[in-house]
């Protein structure tokens, strides 16, 4: 019998050795497989096509600060658009430009602006007379290879609410309808109670995120875009009626987004956040409130970056885009300015100042070095990160694939999929008051997730290979589907 | 692939964690081995890092990022066996005075 016993105890061991080392086994594998479906799992696109505002879940309450994270240094001074802002720049630049023109050919406000920044005329000039030749001509060489990042950029942009472009006086406030009169401002019980409402139609009619600030005269262009009502070589006063500032936001597909500057795409984004902005603005009106939409390409009046910044989305990083917690910088917004009562939000400071004091990877992996490697600079009265945007436009123009850059979005640690890895490596930079944590996951990703040689993103005739920082997502690879 | 992002796959997760330490368990008592709370404390982090380490690699690759997860592999890997390798000298230790 005990002989017996014996045997049985030996067996039972013997089988738990096997077990315990068949379920080591199958216990790796299937931590395996659970990575693997973590990567590839499209609910780790966070916010892309998401509604209801789920996907706004980061805790802001326990970051929030009462001042936000750029800081005022001096007397405010509103921006000049159309020396100021690129896009605009360079197209009064293209229309008064004449081969071998110099800063005196030029009329005011350019001719102004070029003598106190001589610099900024010859990268225009460069823009002109070389970038873009070179790119026309590799176009017509290479445009079969981004054939389908381009369609589904065009049709991304296809679908716009009609533009308003009446002043803000008469488009802002609600019409009258079938020869009534307008609808007359109702009488809300709470303004918290209204932000809730607002917020939760934003995320109704398509936002990931939503922030609400006062608007802070300074984000509003002295000088404003063309076609939004306004005479822009007027002075713009500040109308009374943009008391407070909605700023709704969106990501961009992820998947594209990793393959910048060639096959990602700003329109998907920028699209939608049209959409919400107009929705929003007829929902306030429809209220009897003022409202404006001020979306993108360049339909704004104001500043984005800061107001999503006083709205307690996010903070401005070392690339000038402003990083979310959610989205990272993966994300395009638009603004509704109007005077319907709210209670706004606070900034946030999640740390991103001190983080990208020392990340450097998106002034690493920029092309043509628009980044600043140098501390924060004071920008008509705020002291922040500057890039460079002629060098950046320059960039830019000289992409085959769909219009812009985005490298720096796509390499920002910041920026990444909400998988278990990300969101844990996020969590513990977060709650490290000591920073190490930062440092040590910096220097993982430099070392881990490689990227093409900067001058690689460059066209072949400036260069460079046509580099992605990613390989695009099959459905944008169109040697797989188009005889060419 | 849903399977393994879903609740039941971290029960068959769990009900194979306690299989091996249950086997642990036996095999020490087999070989006399004392496990006192901080042997198993430390057994149990490691288990975790290895485990871990298994689920970077896998995510990696799922994110297309090879690169990372051959160089987070090998380190990752590779601090999990110096560890192993010296939490097992430990354990030892604690027989032989046995």
């Amino acid at each position: 019998m005990a002989e017996k016993d014996s045997g049985n105890s030996i067996n039972r061991r013997q089988f738990l050795k096997a077990s315990g080392a068949a379920s080591a086994i199958a216990g790796s594998a299937g931590l395996a497989m659970f990575g693997y479906a973590a990567g590839i799992d499209p609910r780790s696109y966070q916010g892309y096509q998401s509604f209801e505002g789920a996907d706004q879940n980061f805790n802001r309450e326990k970051w929030t600060v009462d001042e936000p994270t750029y800081q005022k240094v001096g007397k405010g001074i509103r921006p000049d658009a159309r020396t100021e802002v690129i896009f605009d720049r360079r197209g009064y630049m293209m229309r008064a430009y004449k081969p071998g023109c110099t800063i005196d050919d030029m009329n005011d406000p350019l001719k102004s602006y070029y003598k106190e920044n001589p610099r900024d005329f010859e990268l225009d000039v460069l823009g002109i007379e070389e970038i873009m030749p070179k790119f026309r001509q590799d176009s017509v060489k290479y445009r079969d290879q981004f054939r389908l990042a381009n369609a589904f950029s065009h049709a991304m942009s296809a679908v716009s609410p009609r533009h308003d472009s009446r002043p803000p006086g008469e488009a802002d406030f609600p019409r009258a309808r079938r020869g009534g009169t307008p609808p007359e401002p109702v009488s809300l019980k709470d303004p918290e109670m209204t932000s809730k409402l607002i917020k939760k139609v934003s995320h109704q009619f398509g936002s990931t995120l939503v922030g609400i600030a006062k608007l802070n005269p300074d984000w509003v262009y002295l000088h404003t875009h063309r076609g939004r009502g306004f005479d822009v070589d007027t002075p713009l006063e500040v109308p009374k009626h943009w008391e407070y500032a909605i700023a709704v936001g969106v990501p961009m597909s992820w998947d594209s987004m990793y393959a910048n500057p060639n096959y990602g795409t700003s329109e998907d984004a920028y699209s939608r956040a049209r959409i919400i902005a107009y929705r929003l603005a007829s929902f306030i009106k429809q209220l009897g409130y003022a409202a404006r939409p001020h979306v993108p390409g360049n339909s704004y009046d104001i500043m984005v970056p800061p107001i999503l910044v006083d709205a307690g989305l996010g903070e401005q990083g070392r690339h000038s885009v402003v990083i979310t917690p959610e989205l990272g910088c993966n994300f395009r917004a638009s603004i509704v300015t109007t005077n319907i009562p709210m209670k706004t939000d606070k900034p946030i400071d999640i740390g991103v100042q001190d983080f990208c004091s020392y990340c450097m990877i998106c002034a690493d992996n920029c092309p043509s070095n628009s980044i600043t490697r140098e501390g924060r600079i004071d920008v008509r009265g705020y002291r922040r990160w500057e890039i460079d945007k002629a060098t950046c436009l320059n960039f830019w123009n000289s992409n085959l694939g769909p219009m812009g850059c985005r490298l720096c979005i796509a390499s920002c640690p910041y920026t990444r999929k909400a998988n278990w890895l990300h969101k844990t490596a996020f969590k513990v930079s977060l709650n490290d008051p000591t920073g190490l944590s930062d440092k040590a996951l910096t220097s993982l990703q430099k070392s881990f997730y490689d990227a093409p040689d900067p001058q690689k993103y460059y066209i072949p005739s400036l260069g460079g290979e046509n580099a992605s920082y990613r390989e695009p997502p099959w459905w944008l690879r169109s040697e797989d589907f188009i005889e060419f | 692939m849903q399977f393994f992002n879903s609740g039941f796959f971290w029960f068959i997760e769990g009900i194979l964690l306690c299989i091996v330490i249950i086997s642990f368990s036996s095999w020490m008592k087999e070989k006399n081995i004392p496990m006192p709370l901080w042997k198993w404390a430390a057994f149990i982090i490691w288990i975790l890092f290895v485990g871990f380490t298994i689920a970077f690699i896998g995510t990696s690759f799922g994110e297309n990022e090879a690169n990372a997860a051959v160089k987070g592999g090998i380190l990752f890997g590779i601090i999990s066996i110096i560890s192993g390798a010296g939490l097992w000298r430990l354990i030892i230790t604690g027989a032989r005075r046995a």
